[in-house]
């Protein structure tokens, strides 16, 4: 039986909603299947006032046995550092926070405010907000870099926005049945074994990708997203298109363009004015390139494999 | 049927492009949608001008020759736009039969 706490801090319950759709596993497989005992949750919780208290306290003196401390939403600092502006059973919440960490046999921050701050942290984030370890790129965040639980891990963060439910249930399963050990986080404290593939990996518009073939409006099932309406699936870390969304589609799938949201920079540019859903250029070429991919090269690539693209690739293949 | 009817219509409006770029028609090529506040501004411009041929070449800076720009060259059949095959401008804005050797300053590749 593993122990698990989930909080909200500066949330839209976003990551919650996505959690109570998981399917592989689900939410109720964690009890039934997996043993997980969840203490307290914001839609599940039963305990309220002081019983909340009372088990927030446990949990902080050892009382009670923390096994796994899920936090979702960004942790707010404002007004000037105090916290005030979310309070939670009786406190700031980043208090809580911050002794429960240090008690969680695994600390694990769900979609990108826990991550990096996510949009609260978006300038000039008025919240003051953080992620638990990270602040958009930067190491820290509100535990410090030098943050470990007390199984010897950083934050497993799992961005998204939100986290796509099985990913947040995977991990869960994971460290609740003693896998934890096996798990392998890169940089950002992404377990490798979602995150290490990019977004474009299995999408089915990687043929338009390859002969240069772009999409112009949205929901077209024909062309490739990137060169025109901002698709970031070439430079974004996530299963998207290997763990599908409700296991049937993906956004790039069904003709949207990936915004990035796994990666700690989103929101892009801030937000600005024309900079969502539309690639930016700088003289005609696309401002972020595929990863590992330099101007020389791609410019190349392009005219090349514009050149060679078959007739097909102009037309709409997905006829119903 | 579908497709020759659009052929025909294609290589009319090319001609027509061909002919009126061919005999001096003055566009602005300069300067060139370096950003993406200019490429909005441009964009925003052929909105208003609605199935106007001669004005959407104009405000888009077409020329029946490749431009050189920042070390680039920039002709129609290198853009992100530019169906090889139909070799037509899919712009929405643009919407128009091209040849690949010609160009305009909302090129992007």
């Amino acid at each position: 039986m593993a122990n698990l706490l989930w909080l909200q801090g500066g949330a839209c319950s976003g990551n919650t909603m996505s959690f109570l759709n998981a399917e592989e596993p689900s939410a109720c497989d964690l009890v039934t299947d997996f043993g997980i005992n969840v203490l307290w949750h914001p839609s599940l919780g039963m305990e309220l006032g002081e019983n909340l208290q009372r088990m927030l306290r446990g949990l902080i003196s050892g009382e009670i046995p923390l096994d796994i401390f899920v936090f979702e939403g960004s942790v707010v600092n404002a007004p000037n550092g105090t916290g005030e502006w979310n309070r939670f059973a009786g406190r700031p919440m980043k208090d809580w926070v911050r002794e429960l960490a240090a008690m969680a046999g695994f600390t694990v921050a769900v979609g990108d405010c826990a991550t990096w701050g996510g949009i609260p942290a978006t300038a000039p984030n008025p919240s003051e907000s953080v992620g638990l370890q990270f602040l958009k790129r930067g190491h820290g965040g509100f535990l410090g870099k030098d943050y470990k639980s007390k199984a010897g891990l950083p934050v497993i963060n799992i961005p998204g926005c939100p986290a796509h439910p099985d990913w947040i249930t995977q991990i869960v399963v994971a460290v609740a049945t003693g896998r934890g050990g096996d798990l392998s986080l890169d940089e950002f404290g992404r377990p490798k074994t979602f995150f290490s593939s990019f977004t474009q990996t299995g999408c089915t518009r990687n043929m338009h990708f390859a002969y240069k073939v772009s999409a112009t409006e949205y929901g077209q099932r024909k062309g490739c997203l990137f060169y025109d309406l901002g698709c970031r699936g070439p430079m974004t870390h996530s299963p998207c298109n290997r763990i599908l969304w409700n296991r049937q589609s993906s956004k790039t799938r069904a003709g949207m363009p990936c915004m990035g949201c796994t990666e700690p920079e989103f929101p892009f540019y801030d937000l600005a004015p024309g900079t969502v859903f539309k690639t930016q250029t700088v003289m005609g070429v696309p401002k972020d390139m595929p990863s590992g991919v330099d101007k020389t090269g791609y410019v190349k690539l392009t005219a090349a494999a514009k050149a060679a693209s078959p007739k097909w690739a102009e037309e709409d293949i997905f006829v119903v | 049927m579908v497709e020759d009817t659009q052929l025909v219509s294609d290589t009319r409006e090319r001609d027509e492009i061909s002919a009126l770029l061919a005999s001096g028609l003055e566009t602005e090529v300069f300067p060139r949608a370096d950003t993406h506040e200019a490429v909005q501004e441009i964009v925003a411009r052929l909105r208003t001008v609605d199935g106007d041929l001669k004005a959407k070449l104009v405000i888009a800076g077409f020329t029946d020759h490749p431009i050189e720009h920042g070390g680039i060259e920039q002709p129609c059949e290198t853009c992100m736009y530019y169906l090889v095959h139909r070799k037509y401008c899919e712009l929405p804005e643009l919407a128009c039969s091209v040849e690949p050797e010609w160009s305009c300053r909302l090129w992007r590749i």
